[in-house]
């Protein structure tokens, strides 16, 4: 278990890494995307409980903490949430990218930059 | 009447006539027209009519979505919830979009794809108004996320120019950053608590702060911070608001930003309930202080109309950040009562710039001027839009400035730190340069001299004056009867955003709060809504007078001097003493050369901020990851 928050910081930090230091901007797009992997992975690991069924109904759900034989279904709806909501982000991201690349002729963040001061 | 249904009516109405308007009028301007002004207008019926039960009455208006009610006290479904505080936001949101809808109609004629704008629009309608009508948590995110986005779709609408687009990526990258601290932190709190319903998670984390949930606490906090663009986050606000459609530059500063700021209020008040830590109020205040005055002398900097509203969208928000991290009364229905003034007068000036792009095509100070015989009724309304944000009596901006400065010195003298009485030095410092800014904007549009390429400007079309006309309007109200708006909206407002057990009892039965021995945030200062005193007013104004004096005096002496040593002066007659003996008949004083002296003075500091505004996204995601890892030691170091 403690892999899977691990697994996640890093991409988490990874992601925010490549937005901070890449200048291509779908490099940047894509440290997005990972950023959102990490957060996906996440919310499923908080939900997990080792050797759980499938949450089929709910009797003991609010057994928080103790011997709950279920993993609990509501992080996974989150994520269902998230990684839609990551896709749109990402599939408007990269049509900006491309429109950016018809008016600048480049796609370099450092030149990129008409809006300043 | 069951009017507990009437929240999500209007939301699901707005996002209901998102898609109307995409199938139905693409094509045909009419339909289109009809379905937009019918589904604003419906909703912001229906919410508006939620006042007389929420204010008239005090309830708390709860409702759960698919009638799942709270089990044993534990909540299943998605909830929502109106108390005083939402319904004060909700009235700012209504009111926005229903007179930026009024405004569009003409506005945006020219645009091609229309269906497509009102689409957006009222998608980010929706999402706004679903955001601060929601008592869930992870509700609250998807609002957030659908405002992002069709915030920055908006922005890039007009994408035949590159800067919009670029604005729009901005926006975008910071944005998403921001949404992802939000839900990192919205995580961390299910991890502990296993419930997504915020009055539920009131009545858990209260007085329970586990390292994770200061974790929490502190990514939120990053996340609403992003949403209200205060200080380390506002780049991308600047360029985004420059960018998109007057229209939605004025829905910016109207709701979207006061959406991160209901969010902050609820986050500290209510869902950590941190705000009672000193330590905390001192953290917010100095986020709202520098964020007045970053945005503030950013503005002063500025060439374009609309990007230097844009700062002071950023800089007013600094006060309403400040107002409501002093965790008193009268900090809390201060900061509300600017809010509100904000989402007014900004409002106002957005549309006057504009009216100002419509009929000349362009919002460069240098290129403009004279348009005060042009067009006087938007100059009329204009001023009035100045002089309200400048905190001029009678206007609206005067009384919440005031009882602004009241807040943070009476914090001041109640706690004897001498900070807060730095920071009410700092507001009304901010606010004599916001007064100097005005002052260029209506020396460089409206006055001076009419390049001649202008000379065929027409006033604008009435659809687009009556909503300036409306907010003049109720600029004015604002200022001469504060005491009424006070006593109706802003005090009852206020109130709920202290008391959080009647929040928790109306959402998970009664006695919750009790049970789970959640008490209300306790107010400092008692008195919630004192008023501007005559006699300081009066000493306020000798100082000024006295001031005024000194300068002039002191400046009588080098004034010439000044004038002989600027290389400029024997080229071009608008640096020869005033207007006399000038050369070219064509002398306009255009707006970068008004202060141009107190720019020169400030050259370092403005170079710094030059270099920090780079316009080089790598450089914003930094510092905002550099900010956000300074937020996340500073709230460690707090608590633990």
């Amino acid at each position: 278990m403690i892999f899977n928050y691990i697994t996640s910081v890093i991409l988490i930090v990874l992601g925010l890494y490549t937005v901070c230091a890449k200048r291509n901007l779908i490099k940047i797009v894509l440290g997005l995307g990972i950023t959102d992997y990490g957060i996906n992975l996440l919310i499923v690991s908080i939900g997990y409980n080792n050797g759980g069924t499938a949450p089929i109904y709910a009797a003991d759900l609010f057994n928080i903490g103790g011997t709950a034989a279920f993993v609990d279904p509501i992080p996974q709806a989150l994520t269902l949430t998230s990684i839609v909501i990551g896709a749109c982000v990402d599939a408007m991201a990269l049509s900006l990218v491309i429109m950016i690349n018809k008016r600048y002729k480049s796609i370099d963040a450092n030149e990129i930059r008409r809006l300043k001061g | 009447m069951n009017y507990t249904h009437f929240p999500v009516l209007s939301v699901m109405g707005l996002f209901l006539g998102g898609f109307l308007v995409e199938i139905f009028g693409s094509k045909n301007k009419t339909v289109r027209n009809i379905i937009v002004m019918l589904f604003t207008t419906v909703s912001a019926c229906l919410m508006l009519y939620l006042t007389i039960p929420v204010f008239g009455r005090g309830e708390v208006i709860s409702y759960w979505m698919g009638n799942w009610e709270p089990v044993g006290g534990h909540a299943i479904g998605i909830g929502y919830e109106i108390d005083g505080l939402n319904m004060f936001f909700v009235i700012l949101v209504v009111l926005t979009y229903w007179l930026s809808a009024v405004y569009s109609i003409k506005y945006m004629e020219k645009d091609r794809h229309l269906g497509h704008y009102y689409t957006l629009f009222l998608m980010l309608a929706g999402s706004v108004l679903g955001l601060v009508c929601t008592g869930d948590i992870f509700n609250l995110y998807v609002m957030v996320e659908i405002m992002t986005f069709a915030a920055v779709a908006l922005t890039a609408f007009r994408n035949k120019k590159g800067s919009n687009l670029e604005a729009a990526f901005k926006y975008l990258v910071i944005g998403s950053v921001g949404s992802g601290f939000t839900l990192t932190g919205i995580t961390l709190l299910y991890m502990q608590f296993h419930t997504l319903n915020m009055a539920q998670l009131a009545s858990l984390v209260s007085g329970n702060m586990t390292p994770v949930s200061v974790l929490a606490l502190s990514f939120m906090f990053i996340g609403f911070g992003v949403k209200s663009f205060i200080v380390p986050f506002h780049t991308p606000a600047a360029d985004a608001y420059m960018s998109a459609p007057t229209s939605i530059s004025m829905v910016f500063s109207g709701m979207v930003n006061k959406a991160g700021v209901y969010g902050m209020i609820r986050l500290l008040y209510m869902v950590f309930r941190v705000i009672d830590k000193s330590a905390i109020q001192i953290v917010v205040v100095v986020f709202g202080a520098v964020t007045m005055f970053i945005g503030v002398t950013m503005a002063l900097a500025q060439h374009d109309f609309k990007r230097l509203l844009a700062f002071h969208s950023i800089s007013q928000i600094g006060y309403v950040i400040t107002a409501i991290g002093l965790c008193s009364l009268m900090g809390m229905t201060s900061g509300l009562f600017h809010a509100m003034n904000h989402t007014l007068f900004k409002g106002l000036l957005f549309l006057c710039a504009g009216a100002v792009l419509y009929a000349t095509g362009t919002t460069d100070l240098d290129k403009l001027g004279g348009l005060s015989k042009k067009m006087p009724k938007t100059t009329i309304c204009f001023l009035i839009g100045a002089f309200s944000i400048s905190g001029l009596p009678p206007f609206n901006g005067f009384a919440s400035k005031w009882m602004i400065y009241q807040a943070v010195y009476e914090k001041a003298v109640v706690t004897g730190n001498f900070f807060y009485t730095f920071v009410t030095v700092t507001a009304v410092v901010v606010s004599v340069m916001t007064l100097a800014s005005f002052i260029k904007v209506t020396q460089a549009v409206f006055f001076g001299q009419a390049p001649k390429n202008l000379a065929n400007t027409k006033e604008v079309p009435f659809s687009m004056r009556l909503p300036m006309w409306i907010m003049s309007a109720l600029c004015l109200f604002g200022g001469v009867f504060y005491r009424l708006i006070g006593r109706y909206l802003l005090i009852p407002a206020g109130q709920a955003a202290f008391n959080i057990t009647n929040y928790i009892d109306a959402m998970l039965g009664e006695s919750t709060a009790v049970s789970a021995s959640v008490t209300n945030v306790s107010m400092d200062l008692a008195d919630g809504f004192s008023y501007w005193n005559p006699i300081v007013w009066l000493v306020i104004f000798i100082t000024v007078l006295i001031a005024v004096c000194l300068v002039l005096i002191m400046g009588s002496g080098s004034r010439g001097k000044v004038l002989e040593s600027g290389k400029d002066a024997a080229e071009d007659g608008k640096y020869s003493t005033f207007f006399s003996g000038e050369k070219s008949e064509y002398s306009h004083v255009a707006g970068s050369d008004l202060f141009w002296g107190f720019k020169h003075n400030w050259r370092k500091y403005f170079g710094i901020m030059q270099s920090v505004h780079s316009g080089n996204i790598n450089d914003y995601s930094l510092m905002t990851v550099i900010c956000s890892a300074l937020i996340v030691i500073v709230f460690t170091v707090i608590f633990i």
